[in-house]
């Protein structure tokens, strides 16, 4: 319970800090400007860090995953993307991977029933859950660029179009809040329903779904409840975008939570599981082609191998061999 | 393979109904409308509340306003110094008269309530 409880501590924590720093001690200097610019800079050089400390590893080898047919000869077809030929195949494998979460689409849940069967079975929840959280979580970062521009882009206007297709309440209830929140809901209850879930997950799972269902929630508190002024915020994020160090204006406590647990997650991305963003783009079984058969892959710090043939050998022992009356090929 | 085929038909053909849909219904959201009578200005000479305040609030003011009438019938604000107002978009309207008045800073901070789908916009009144 104890590996539970401890990140929504942390998470209660970290929301309450810049709510008393801002309300109580004047500090929307340091939750406004100083902290969201480090919080940057960590994300922006800790992301090139790990990506190219893994670019940088060698991959001598072919090992993709597949299950489809291989290409072979011209008349057997092959599957392009199950079992990729060629660069641009693996390619396409991989985004739809990132897009689609394919692998996850074949997620199957072994079961002991009663009768001491153990039975397999389609299990696409996790598909379902982790599809409508990364989706929606997208759709949401893409909607917040209306801060970032001066102008807000066409983009931005058809996403807050599309999203708020209901049009209900006032301001505009966005569907993707609502999915959001329903989905890490479901992401937490899988791992706490389950007895194997909950030995497997650990705090690191944990942190950052609680992590960013505080941001969400802070984040439809401001929009829905509490109805924040948004003036001095869009002034403030334009500030920031143009790398700007003036101080805030007066805006309400529950925005620098917001942008708190914002910065937080920058900071703890690059060092966590979140980056799985990145990482899924260099997974070896994903986006490798599947083409040992037609290319030799010959591991590169492999020693340089001296073949010795048989015409140096008879060069070198001809005399000898003349004097033994073996026989020699070249006189 | 034949059922696959059909299927990527079905979703092209799907995408751009989808899509001509999208642009046909779009041209018809701007033909003119009928230009309606004008909103009866409230007489009143002084603001509800002090600037700052209303520009931080008017959104929570307006909001309760709105509750308060279509569901209470209630149309009197009561200001904290006890004068009294309508409770119409009006009310505000009529001194800042300013067709731009609500625009310029909406459309900086993009934000869009869907005020003048029922009311009038002041930008086809003034």
């Amino acid at each position: 319970m104890k590996k539970v409880v401890m990140p929504l501590v942390m998470v209660a924590i970290l929301a309450l800090l810049p709510f008393l720093g801002v309300q109580y001690a004047g500090l929307s200097y340091l939750f406004g400007v100083i902290i969201p610019y480090t919080a940057t800079v960590v994300l922006l050089a800790g992301f090139v860090f790990r990506m190219v400390d893994w670019l940088r590893r060698p991959v001598p080898f072919r090992i993709p995953t597949t299950c489809g047919q291989e290409k072979s000869l011209e008349w057997i077809r092959y599957d392009r993307l199950e079992s990729p030929h060629r660069f641009w195949e693996a390619a396409a494998r991989v985004l739809f991977e990132v897009f689609f979460f394919r692998s996850l689409f074949r997620n199957t849940k072994a079961e002991l029933h009663k009768d001491s069967n153990l039975v397999y079975g389609s299990h696409k929840w996790l598909w379902l859950g982790g599809l409508a959280f990364h989706w929606s979580l997208l759709i949401i970062v893409l909607r917040h660029s209306r801060f970032f521009f001066p102008m807000v882009p066409g983009f931005t206007d058809f996403l807050e179009h599309a999203d708020g297709f209901f049009d209900i309440t006032l301001p505009t209830f966005y569907s993707t809040d609502a999915v959001v929140l329903a989905a890490i809901t479901f992401l937490v209850f899988r791992r706490l329903n389950d007895a194997k879930m909950r030995l497997l997950s650990l705090q690191t799972d944990y942190f950052p779904l609680f992590l960013i269902a505080a941001i969400v929630v802070v984040g439809v508190l401001m929009r829905y409840v509490v109805r924040l002024n948004i003036m001095p915020v869009k002034d403030q994020m334009l500030r920031l975008v143009n790398f700007s160090f003036d101080a805030p204006g007066e805006i309400g406590a529950l925005f620098y939570v917001h942008l708190f647990l914002v910065s937080v997650l920058a900071i703890y991305f690059p060092f966590s599981k979140l980056m799985h963003a990145g990482a899924i783009f260099l997974s070896p079984t994903r986006n490798l082609p599947n083409d040992s058969r037609e290319k030799r892959h010959i591991n590169p710090w492999n020693a340089a191998i001296k073949f010795r043939t048989y015409s140096e050998y008879e060069d070198d022992y001809r005399e000898k061999m003349k004097k033994a009356k073996l026989p020699i090929e070249k006189q | 393979m034949k059922s696959r085929k059909l299927l990527w038909l079905v979703t092209f053909a799907a995408i751009s109904l989808f899509a001509a849909f999208y642009l046909f219904s779009n041209g018809e959201a701007e033909t003119p409308q009928k230009p309606l009578a004008r909103v009866s200005v409230v007489d009143s000479t002084k603001c509800i509340a002090p600037k700052e305040f209303m520009r931080a609030n008017h959104m929570q003011v307006l909001h309760g306003w709105e509750r308060s009438v279509v569901r209470d019938g209630d149309r009197v604000h009561i200001a904290s110094n006890g004068s009294r107002f309508q409770k119409s978009l009006g009310t505000c309207l009529g001194c800042h008269n300013n067709r731009l008045f609500c625009f310029s800073c909406h459309s900086y901070a993009n934000v869009k309530p869907k005020c003048w789908n029922c009311h009038l916009s002041p930008m086809e009144t003034q």
